[in-house]
């Protein structure tokens, strides 16, 4: 039985030569890249053909996203656009791995196996997306994401924190995409094409427009929410957190170096999280009911910090008037006089 | 009188076909000695030439696996009974951690190799019909109160979609052994428990398995690996039968990390579990192969790099009670 699917084996491998599929058996660690990359090649060029229904603005961002964060490995790019060009799967499929090996020689075969692992987890994640409106933030989710990849169920395996790991690149992807728009925004205020905004206006836009992206997954957000304040989760989701108001800030042109740097942070922390809580709870048209909350809450920051500039200078004023009278004072006693 | 001598020619006549015998066998040794030289000289690059460690014996290739073979063969019936004995329950501990770890989702197709008497596949059916009761009643209860616009889709369209996919996708395993007599005790088992349907049984070796390219979604060796004659064969034959994306898992004995309890380990290794073994099933041998060749399988970090090798990908692997058993896995991707 198993000579007869040996035999059938051989058959199959022949006839593979002969239609041009490229079927190397040179040695099994070769066999395993080949066949690693073959698989990946493939992955990565369905899933630039298949139009990936929501959302799509984070699909694009996600491919110039990739392109920031591997901008050290060129050749891997070249790879990604000429694939994204490329007219047929097969001659995308087939060019793809031969730049990727000559890669691969020059820096050592643990290297590129590990960028084709990371890639292709963001894949499946990204495929996973789709489902979770049908699965929720679940392992469930990501396995019939990795099956639209034609991979098995079974390589959901590969994320040991499951749900956290979804949640987590989907908020980092949020993110990235949100910064990339204000760094359009700032390129064009420098070029002069557009008018700066006020840095309330400013705030709102960033904040409503990283809201929005949580849009088309707001029935199952408040799972993600759970999931991110699970205590192995909590390093993770205040990194994204920080760095994410940090860039909002950085953007509205905060260059602060004082105690201002915190206190600016902290405030639109709490802006944002409480925002983002109404947002779970809202149910009135487009989400307006939020987007009005959020508008209160930037302009009560901004009439204190009105306030508090008030108050210091108001402190400074009586502070100057006490000192006049103690001087006056002095005088009127005769204590300043030198005799 | 008579009787002495009856005696004494009895003796001689046994004399006589003892030296004819030992004349015979010298001359049937000394005749084969030459041929089997030949024979070895003409397998020299051969596997019969090839030497392998069978416990801490040097044996031929070709012997170990025969050798293999009648261990297995004499242990099959008290195969369960012993596990439970030398390792005091904890065996199922380990099995229900690789399920844990392995976390299967419906629908998943198992290679058990070396599965024997199936411990494995039987924990993941079980595993696989629970999740499936549950996914069942949360959806029992989440249609408990429908919303309007529920009630009138569920007018209009004929049949439930979600409902017959989760049906047609049954979860499947296959148990696969070299040993006929440890999976005849794997199916007694099985219809002792009512496991009827998603089970088969086949022959096969683990260094060639009867199976074709892309079938498995996981595949999985639980204390097997470390019998087979050439681990990297059975690590190739692995990443050949499973799909892509399928995922490799291999339960074995390994190292102990921690100095103090690989002297515990080791002194309950050898002084107890031949004993055991010669008490409960009769065959101190054949325990002593098993523990002997725990110590010759390599050890969590070189079994890593073998399994890289052999092109999988993400390999990990976790140490159970303090190493003396290892759970890796990796993906064929």
């Amino acid at each position: 039985m198993a000579a007869l699917l040996r035999g059938l084996r051989v058959g199959r491998a022949l006839r593979g030569f002969g239609s041009g599929e490229p079927r190397l058996a040179t040695c099994p660690q070769c066999n395993g890249l080949r066949r690693g990359f073959h698989c990946a090649a493939l992955r990565l060029q369905e899933d630039k053909d298949k139009s990936i229904p929501v959302p799509p603005s984070s699909a694009a961002s996600s491919t110039t996203t990739y392109h920031e964060h591997y901008q050290a490995h060129p050749s891997k790019n070249n790879t990604a656009t000429h694939m994204q060009e490329a007219p047929a799967p097969e001659a995308g499929a087939k060019e793809a791995p031969q730049p990727n090996t000559s890669y691969a020689d020059q820096s050592g075969e643990q290297g590129e196996e590990y960028e084709t692992e990371e890639q292709l987890q963001a894949h499946i994640l990204n495929a996973a997306l789709d489902f979770v409106q049908l699965h929720g933030w679940t392992l469930e989710a990501i396995s019939a994401g990795a099956e639209t990849l034609g991979l098995s169920a079974a390589s959901s395996g590969m994320f040991q924190n499951g749900a956290g790991d979804l949640v987590l690149h989907f908020i980092a992807q949020c993110n990235a995409q949100l910064t990339e728009q204000m760094a359009e925004q700032h390129n064009q205020v420098q070029l002069g094409q557009a008018e700066p905004k006020k840095t309330a206006e400013f705030l709102r836009d960033a904040v409503e427009t990283r809201l929005r992206m949580l849009t088309p997954y707001m029935d199952n957000w408040p799972q993600a929410m759970s999931i991110l304040l699970l205590p192995h989760n909590i390093p993770d989701s205040l990194k994204h957190l920080s760095t994410l108001v940090d860039d909002i800030w950085y953007y509205a042109g905060d260059r602060s170096t004082d105690l201002n740097w915190y206190t600016k942070r902290a405030a639109l922390t709490g802006i944002y999280n409480t925002t983002e809580l109404v947002m779970i709870q809202d149910s009135s048209e487009d989400f307006q009911d939020t987007w009005n909350f959020l508008e209160n809450r930037i302009q009560d920051i901004v009439n204190m910090a009105g306030a508090a500039k008030q108050a210091a200078s108001t402190g400074e004023a009586v502070a100057q008037g006490l000192l006049g009278a103690a001087v006056t004072l002095k005088n009127l006693t005769g204590i300043n006089q030198r005799r | 009188m008579a009787a002495s001598i009856r005696l004494l020619a009895r003796r001689i006549v046994r004399d006589a076909f003892r030296t004819i015998n030992s004349s015979v066998s010298v001359r049937i040794v000394s005749s084969s000695c030459p041929s089997n030289l030949s024979a070895c000289r003409c397998f020299s690059d051969g596997a019969a030439d090839k030497s392998t460690h069978f416990g801490f014996e040097t044996v031929s290739e070709g012997e170990k696996a025969e050798r293999v073979y009648k261990v297995f063969e004499s242990v099959a019936q008290k195969y369960d009974v012993m596990n439970d004995a030398m390792s005091l329950g904890v065996h199922r501990l380990w099995k229900d951690m690789l399920l844990h770890v392995m976390n299967p989702q419906p629908g998943i197709r198992l290679l058990d190799v070396a599965g024997g008497t199936g411990d494995i596949s039987l924990r993941f059916l079980n595993y696989v019909r629970s999740q499936q009761e549950r996914v069942a009643r949360r959806t029992a209860r989440a249609n408990q109160t429908p919303s309007w616009q529920e009630i009138s889709t569920s007018y209009t369209t004929p049949t439930e979609g979600i409902e017959m996919e989760t049906e047609a996708r049954e979860s499947r395993a296959v148990v696969c052994d070299i040993n006929k007599e440890m999976l005849k005790v794997g199916k007694q088992k099985a219809e002792s428990m009512g496991v009827s349907s998603g089970l088969s049984w086949v022959v096969g070796d683990a260094e060639e398995l009867p199976f074709d390219d892309d079938q498995f979604d996981v595949y999985t060796i639980a204390f097997g690996i470390r019998n087979v004659t050439h681990i990297d064969l059975a690590l190739q034959e692995a990443v050949r039968v499973l799909k892509p994306g399928g995922r490799f898992m291999c339960l074995e004995f390994s190292k102990v990390t921690n100095p103090l309890l690989a002297r515990l380990y080791d002194a309950y290794s050898f002084q107890m579990i031949p004993v055991l073994g010669e008490v409960i099933a009769g065959d101190w041998k054949s325990y002593q192969y098993l523990v002997e060749s725990i110590r010759k399988f390599p050890d969590q970090e070189t079994f890593k790099q073998m399994i890289e090798d052999a092109g999988l990908f993400s390999v990990r692997y976790h140490n159970l009670t303090g190493g003396v058993v290892a759970l890796h896995s990796g993906f064929k991707l």
